[in-house]
């Protein structure tokens, strides 16, 4: 068990200009389940490489438990990875595949099947032991790669969107198994995912990534509340937060024909107002728009909106929970209820 | 209404007859070109092995039965053919597949000029066996001016004369030469169709390269390596061109290939007798690539956890 650290850690690969992760400076504390989230492309499969040693680091520095790893062979690093097509040794039994770590290190036959055993015991793996990869379900064949990875009892587990290859049914189901999983083991944990539910479900804190940079890290909560970013408001949300573009130069702030309460503290011009879904409300007043999708989700309904905001076309998109009877093309006023998100022109948050 | 459908049916048969000729005729002559070329004269050799055949002196074709069959058993020069074929086969088999292994190893990972090494490497085996056996005959193993003499002169040693001392032997250096990159190129397609993650989780699982090698990538080598196996011996079997060039059937180097060429068109001109050794060596290649594969197959089983 350990702590991690990235620090300035950057990767350009060779034939490219851009770096694929730029500079990462992240502190993972012990025992800690970080996730590691983003659009495609943006670093995360290469930041979880860097940690396992298996991406050359081209600046900058990656430490396990407190010990600089920049320069150390993937298997001498104590590290435990979950790859994304699991990467099952397609020669080996499950058992073999999940006693393999344990034979490198020269543990003992009995040893091994023992801890074999148990970790299939927790992962309901044990009739499968003696079957071939090839010859589980993608469900089953998931579970080998977390065996194999919590055999090794090691001090950090690395996984690349290891749920990615479930159906959606299984993913959710054993979204909360591995993080129960992980509590219960209390190994320091980077989980890489593209689902920002994924990350928001299961992580202690998630770090968000774009194009190899790191936007914000902070507790699920904290990074829904509060985004740093514009990026960072339309990436974490489901829908995602309404912004709206505003002329800095044109007097009190507005959406439409509604005013922004809260002005900026500083004196820094805003550039987009962001507003989420259930903080706008259809009623009696409000800004007039236009009904144009009514997504029915049953318990509740996202209705977009269409308004006229600063002379352009403008689409909201409004939570509105209990049975509606709006129709499309119906003309409603949408209110502002909660607090308003400010981001300046360069998209960074402005605080109120 | 039912005779309708009852014609209906019978047209939708025609129509796939029809059908099924339109593909099979233009694929006829060929078939016939191979049985011709390859079944009848399979017959015909396993007709005349049961046949006293002898052109010169000329004599009217006899049915004999087995006892070309029986013959061969006491034939000491048979015995002695059968056995260079075996030692000759398996050296050369066994040699290229590990150099070819050992080769497709270091051409797996990336360098600079890789393409250049992977087409030179290619050479040996697109060059005709007439000349490559030639080629080492007269530049490398000649003894007055051959570079392996020269390298020894320089070196201070007396010089060798490597085809009379070892005449199996060059044979199999020359066969090695040639046959290394076809195992090599095929050994090269396992490696390249290994999934990189597989191992990289290796590495990971703290795996060191030998092991990895030893526990990962040679049993998922196995069917590349049954398989040169299986083609090297096919080849390797029927031998002739470098027997001929080489040693003209020196001492320990006549194979059955060569042995039969003796027997027949090289001046026995026992044809019956010829074509029983021949039906041996197609028996026998079967059986020895059958066994070369199974002992290959066991060596390469993977061993329990
Ligand atoms: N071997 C490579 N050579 C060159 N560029 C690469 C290589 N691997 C990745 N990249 C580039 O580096 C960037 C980051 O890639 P990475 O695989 O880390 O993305 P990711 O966030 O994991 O995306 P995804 O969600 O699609 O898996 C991408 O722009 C990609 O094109
Ligand atoms: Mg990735």
């Amino acid at each position: 068990m350990a702590d991690v650290t990235y620090d300035g850690a950057t990767r350009i690969y060779p034939g490219t200009e851009i770096a694929a992760v730029d500079s990462l400076d992240l502190d993972i504390a012990d025992g800690e389940f970080l996730v590691l989230v983003g659009p495609s492309g943006s670093g995360k499969s290469t930041a979880l490489r860097m940690l396992a040693g298996l991406e050359f680091i081209d600046g900058g520095s990656v430490s396990i438990g407190g010990r600089d790893v920049t320069l150390t062979p993937p298997q001498d690093r104590d590290i435990a990875m979950v790859f994304q097509n699991y990467a099952l040794y397609p020669n080996m039994t499950v058992a073999a595949n999940m006693g393999f770590a344990l034979k490198q290190r020269g543990i003992e036959k009995e040893e091994r099947a023992r801890r074999v055993r148990e970790a299939a015991k927790v992962l309901d793996l044990e009739e499968y032991l003696d079957r071939k990869p090839k010859n589980l379900s993608g469900g089953q064949r998931q579970r080998v790669a977390m065996g194999r990875a919590i055999v090794r009892e090691p001090q950090v587990f690395l996984m690349d969107e290891p749920l990615s290859n479930l159906d959606a049914k299984l993913r959710v189901q054993t979204r909360t198994e591995l993080a129960e999983l992980q509590a219960r083991l209390g190994v320091t944990t980077v989980y890489v995912t593209h689902d920002q539910v994924e990350a928001m479900t299961m992580g202690h804190r998630v770090a968000v990534l774009r194009d190899g940079k790191l936007q914000q890290v902070a507790r699920p909560r904290d990074l829904y509340s509060t985004p740093a970013n514009r990026f960072v408001a339309g990436f974490i949300g489901s829908p995602a937060m309404n912004l709206i573009d505003v002329d800095p130069g044109n007097g009190p702030l507005q959406l439409g024909t509604a005013p922004i309460t809260g002005a900026p503290a500083s004196g820094t011009a805003v550039g987009t107002v962001g507003v989420r879904p259930e903080h706008l409300r259809l009623g009696s007043t409000g800004i007039n728009g236009r009904v144009t999708v009514i997504e029915e989700l049953g318990s509740q309904a996202f209705v977009h909106v269409a308004i006229e905001h600063e002379g352009r076309d403008e689409v909201l998109v409004v939570r509105d929970e209990g049975e509606t009877d709006i129709q499309r093309n119906d003309n409603v006023q949408v209110g502002i209820l909660g607090p308003c998100h400010l981001f300046g022109t360069d998209g960074e948050r402005i605080d109120q | 209404m039912t005779a309708a459908t009852a014609d209906r049916a019978k047209l939708l048969a025609k129509r796939n007859r029809l059908e099924a000729w339109k593909r099979r005729l233009p694929l006829l002559p060929a078939l016939l070109f191979t049985i011709v070329v390859t079944q009848v004269p399979f017959v015909l050799s396993l007709w005349y092995s049961f046949t006293e055949w002898r052109i010169n002196p000329p004599s009217p074709r006899t049915f004999i039965g087995v006892d070309n069959y029986t013959g061969l058993v006491s034939n000491s020069f048979f015995r002695d053919a059968a056995f260079t074929t075996i030692f000759m086969t398996v050296a050369s088999v066994l040699l290229s597949l590990l150099l070819g292994t050992g080769l497709a190893l270091l051409l797996d990972r990336d360098f600079f000029g890789r393409g250049l090494a992977r087409t030179l490497l290619i050479t040996p085996f697109l060059i005709m066996p007439v000349v490559a056996g030639l080629v080492w005959k007269t530049q490398m193993f000649n003894s007055s001016f051959g570079v392996l003499n020269w390298i020894l002169e320089t070196l201070g040693f007396d010089s060798i004369e490597f085809v009379s001392r070892w005449p199996a032997g060059s044979i199999i250096v020359v066969l090695v030469w040639q046959w290394m990159p076809f195992m090599m190129l095929i050994v090269l397609a396992g490696l390249q169709g290994q999934d990189p993650s597989v191992l990289e989780a290796a590495r990971v699982d703290g795996a060191s390269s030998f092991s990895i090698f030893g526990q990962i990538t040679l049993p998922q080598l196995r069917p590349y390596l049954e398989l040169g196996t299986l083609l090297g011996t096919i080849y390797l079997i029927q031998v002739f061109d470098h027997v001929e060039v080489i040693t003209g059937g020196g001492p320990g180097s006549t194979n059955i290939p060569y042995f039969v060429f003796q027997r027949s068109i090289g001046g026995g001109w026992r044809f019956g007798e010829a074509s029983a050794f021949s039906i041996v060596v197609v028996v026998a290649s079967i059986v020895i690539a059958n066994l070369g594969l199974r002992v290959l197959s066991n060596l390469l089983e993977g061993e329990a956890p």
